[in-house]
């Protein structure tokens, strides 16, 4: 969520540096004479010579009443924007509580920190896994786990995921009642020298 | 704390899932990781953040009847004298639109290209091994071959490229034991795609 959201924004701040940084390369070059194009009436460079922000361009809206007003309103709303976009970044969207289906209709919540150092221990036991870090996203009666394990030299790939799945993921997702727990595996190793010991 | 969990013990593994026995369905194709891009967008809030907050700032001083700060004066002069065949507007702008397309391919791109996708035949689980890992799995893998002296690997998304170096047996004996060892380990990696193999082998030289 929060990359795509990140994306987009990239993106159109990428766009706008794009534009204005090759409309002042076309002015400035003179590239519309020298390789014969011409653009729209609206363009706001006469050629190699005119200025970026003329003073008159700069003062032409300062008698009407609305300006200053819109002046500090744009400014404003982009302050508050790019301080909520970087708080954003900042924010890990952890989850606090996992709701539990206790089986009686009544509901029980558990703490996300608890399920999470579960996964972990039980992680860090199966056969292959040195060590594990795991935390959980997504709301709280659907959750979702993230996992980084450092895997041992000997460790096999698939069978660590094997287990995950079928020890690690599925306890934890009958014990709290949960229809599934999709999880997210990235799998490093911990860097030890060649050796032909076996 | 482990109590709802039961057994937080060493865990046996060696019963496989009971779905994964029989043949695994031809999964879909894993996709690859794509970062949040959590620094560079961090880096763009902060820079406009810094510049929108620092002219608000003026503005309002101005309005409330204070002067200017110097740099205000000094960019808005600037600004309306050089002309656009300046040298310093010239590199300005190429800077400005180098990031902007710098930016829109970080908007595009996955990135995490050190996360090489594993094959989705563990439902519920979408994996990732490090290229890293990957090295180190297949250097193992060829040095445990007998003749194999050293060896270096280097994973690319498409590529493993192994670099060993023998010492004893024959050479091409120990060129087939290599490869059938690394496909073997390559296999064994899970991933979606395969590297192709790329095996360099050379003599050690004697001393």
């Amino acid at each position: 969520m929060l990359g795509r959201f990140n994306r987009i924004l990239l993106a159109l701040t990428g766009l706008v540096l794009l534009a204005v940084g090759l409309a002042v390369l076309i002015g400035g070059l003179d590239l519309q004479r020298r390789w014969g194009f011409t653009m729209p009436d609206q363009w706001p460079f006469d050629g190699p010579k005119d200025v970026l922000f003329s003073d008159s361009a700069r003062i032409r809206y300062r008698s009407e009443q609305w300006w200053w007003p819109a002046v500090i309103t744009a400014l404003g709303v982009l302050v508050v924007g790019s301080l909520w976009w970087l708080l954003a970044q900042l924010r890990g969207r952890r989850l606090r509580q996992v709701s539990v289906d206790s089986g009686d209709g009544s509901e029980a919540v558990l703490r996300g920190r608890a399920l999470e150092g579960i996964l972990a221990a039980e992680t860090e036991a199966l056969d292959g896994v040195e060590g594990a870090r795991v935390s959980l996203n997504g709301e709280r009666d659907t959750p979702r786990a993230r996992l980084v394990l450092a895997l041992a030299p000997h460790a096999d790939p698939g069978g660590v995921l094997a287990g995950l799945r079928s020890v690690v993921l599925e306890n934890a997702r009958a014990s709290a009642g949960l229809a599934a727990l999709p999880a997210e595996a990235r799998l490093r190793a911990v860097s030890h020298r060649a050796s032909r010991v076996a | 704390m482990s109590e709802p969990f039961g057994t937080t013990g060493p865990i046996d593994t060696t019963q496989p899932p009971p779905s994964s026995e029989a043949a695994p369905p031809p999964a879909a194709r894993a996709r690859r990781f794509w970062s949040p891009r959590r620094i560079p967008a961090a880096l763009t809030a902060l820079v406009v953040l810094g510049a929108a907050g620092l002219l608000l700032y003026d503005v309002a001083a101005v309005r409330a009847g204070r002067s200017a700060m110097q740099w205000r004066k000094i960019l808005a002069r600037e600004l309306a004298t050089r002309p656009l065949d300046d040298l310093w507007v010239l590199l300005g702008a190429a800077v400005a639109a180098v990031a902007g397309l710098w930016l829109i391919v970080l908007a595009l791109t996955p990135g995490l290209r050190a996360v090489l996708p594993m094959r989705r035949d563990t439902p519920g689980i979408r994996a990732g091994l490090d290229r890293h890992a990957a090295e180190l799995a297949l250097r193992d893998r060829a040095i445990a071959v007998s003749g194999v002296r050293s060896a270096r690997v280097a994973v690319g998304r498409r590529t493993a490229r192994v670099r060993a170096e023998a010492h004893f047996r024959d050479q091409e004996e120990v060129r087939a034991d290599l490869r059938d060892a690394l496909a073997e380990g390559i296999r064994q990696l899970g991933l979606d795609r395969p590297p192709r193999l790329a095996l360099r082998l050379s003599r050690m030289t004697k001393e």
